[in-house]
């Protein structure tokens, strides 16, 4: 790892404290998530099917995930950022290596999904999770989805700031997370998911992703439940990272 | 210039000025629609559940919601074009002018109220195309637009006093999130048949609940008189409360721009 990815990294990580608006609410929004799903359809949990025997064990891994892809998304607005004030010209006029600025990106996005990941593993045992299948294997597979899907945001909005060069960008930035999340099992288990979402949700690799993340809190967990969710993340991490590198082509003088 | 031609002028460049803004129009129609959407597909299957109301589909059930919802994103623009005046100098040069003071009120709680009618039956009558039946049939169309009406006034006239204390474009929208957290903590998405402890204490007092269960109850059961007098009661409040705040929040402001 060059001294430049831990340089951008590090950069990334100083804004929190000086920018606190633009983390706060990839804070908050997974605790809101945690408490208004698991309490306000705490129903859902006696309905034949559901998986989880609390719905609580069903929202918390999908909480973590929503924190961890919105602390990725961040770093796409702070390039977008970079881009408006010239700093980011400079640092593209600078001997950096290229590939350091993404790979630093990806790097803070990883440490800055630590703090929602931490937040809501509180709020869940506070609400009583019962990590049915251990606790570190439960958060252990979390912990790797989570940063996981925080690089995967983060390859995203990077790619999407690259392109538009605007914080106008970020409502896109956040709504195409937003899709992909509601596009899977976010709410339901695929067996319960009917129509055209069921179809949808089959095919997202999200999915794949909320079953590793949630694997470890319904059940013992097996090899079977844990690699199809490796081998999406890796995928959407090639295929994003990739967009952002392109992305990042377009923007070289 | 008489005060109701004021009053017509005002309200007429407040929806003008709403069409004519598809890019502040478009998102508050298209995003509760898109999250119905969602919701109704996914949570279809909940509708098995002992205690949940009788209902065609989640889509019949969550309607309602969708509505209330399309009324808060409209009214926050209300807001928003009412700090934009200001950032603008439009509202120093209307203060200057001998226009009636209750009229830039009035033109923009117009707005409001026409937007929140007019989304009403937009969202009823896209839902009606994915096979929504109204059970109150066209009268509890009619009665549900006029509540949407009323709530856009009501959360309209909020958000203008919002945005006449703070003059602030950007305030008004950061104050969005505070209405999204009222609608979660209520009986929007889930009915409280099915909610239990705190949640359900929370969701009970929440006045959101009441206001969507009496236009749900229009949807689902039919004309129920209790339901709409519920629901009537919670957006009438809102208007009166949303008035009066927005009322003071004018006298503030005239006597902050009269030094």
């Amino acid at each position: 790892m060059s001294a430049v990815t831990w340089a951008v990294a590090r950069r990334s990580l100083v804004l929190i404290p000086r920018l606190p608006s633009t983390f706060v609410p990839s804070m908050v929004m997974p605790i809101f998530f945690t408490i208004v799903f698991s309490e306000g359809f705490r129903g859902l949990a006696n309905l034949p099917g559901f998986p989880a025997r609390e719905t609580v064990d069903w929202f918390v891994p999908m909480s973590a995930i929503m924190g961890a892809g919105f602390a990725g998304i961040t770093l796409g607005m702070g390039v977008a950022r970079d881009l408006e004030g010239g700093f980011y010209d400079r640092l593209l006029s600078s001997p950096a290596p290229r590939p350091s600025l993404i790979t630093g990106s990806l790097m803070a996005a990883a440490a800055r999904s630590l703090l929602p990941f931490a937040l809501v593993m509180v709020v869940g045992v506070l609400m009583g999770a019962s990590f049915a299948g251990g606790v570190v294997p439960s958060v252990g597979l979390l912990l790797v989805a989570a940063t996981g899907v925080s690089m995967i945001t983060a390859g995203w909005s990077v790619a999407i700031a690259l392109r538009l060069k605007t914080q106008q960008s970020a409502p896109l930035m956040q709504v195409g997370f937003f899709l992909l999340m509601f596009l899977s099992t976010l709410q339901m288990p695929l067996n319960l998911l009917t129509g055209w979402l069921h179809d949808v949700a089959r095919i997202n690799p999200m999915t794949q992703v909320l079953d590793l993340a949630r694997a470890g809190f319904l059940d013992l967990v097996s090899w079977g439940q844990v690699w199809p969710g490796l081998v999406a993340l890796a995928g959407m991490l090639v295929v994003l990272v990739g967009f952002a590198a392109r992305s990042l082509q377009k923007v070289i003088p | 210039m008489s005060a109701l031609r004021q009053y017509g002028a005002l309200s007429r460049r407040s929806i003008v000025n709403t069409i004519r803004q598809p890019a502040a129009i478009v998102p508050a129609l298209v995003f509760p629609l898109i999250f119905l959407a969602l919701t109704a597909a996914a949570l279809d299957r909940s509708t098995d559940l002992p205690g949940f109301p009788r209902v065609d589909s989640f889509l019949q059930f969550a309607v309602a919601t969708t509505i209330v919802q399309g009324s808060l994103f409209g009214a926050i623009a209300a807001g928003a074009d009412m700090a934009k005046d200001i950032e603008g100098g439009f509202f120093e040069r209307l203060v200057a002018s001998p226009v009636a003071r209750t009229s830039i009120l009035v033109g923009r709680l117009a707005g409001a109220a026409t937007l929140g009618f007019t989304q009403a039956w937009i969202y009823l009558g896209i839902t009606s195309l994915f096979g929504l039946e109204v059970e109150g049939g066209a009268v509890a169309m009619v009665l549900i637009s006029l509540v949407s009406a009323v709530v856009g006034a009501g959360i309209g006239s909020l958000a203008v006093a919002f945005g006449l204390r703070t003059g602030s474009n950007e305030a008004v929208q950061g104050a969005f999130p505070l209405l999204f957290v009222l609608l979660f903590f209520s009986s929007a998405f889930f009915p409280r048949t099915l909610m239990e402890g705190w949640f359900a204490g929370v969701a009970g007092a929440n006045p959101i609940s009441h206001l969507i269960e009496g236009l749900r109850s229009l949807v689902i059961t039919g004309l129920d008189a209790g339901e709409l007098l519920n629901a009537l009661a919670v957006a009438a409040g809102l208007l009166v409360l949303g008035i009066a705040a927005a009322a003071a929040a004018l006298r503030g402001r005239l006597k902050a721009a009269h030094g």
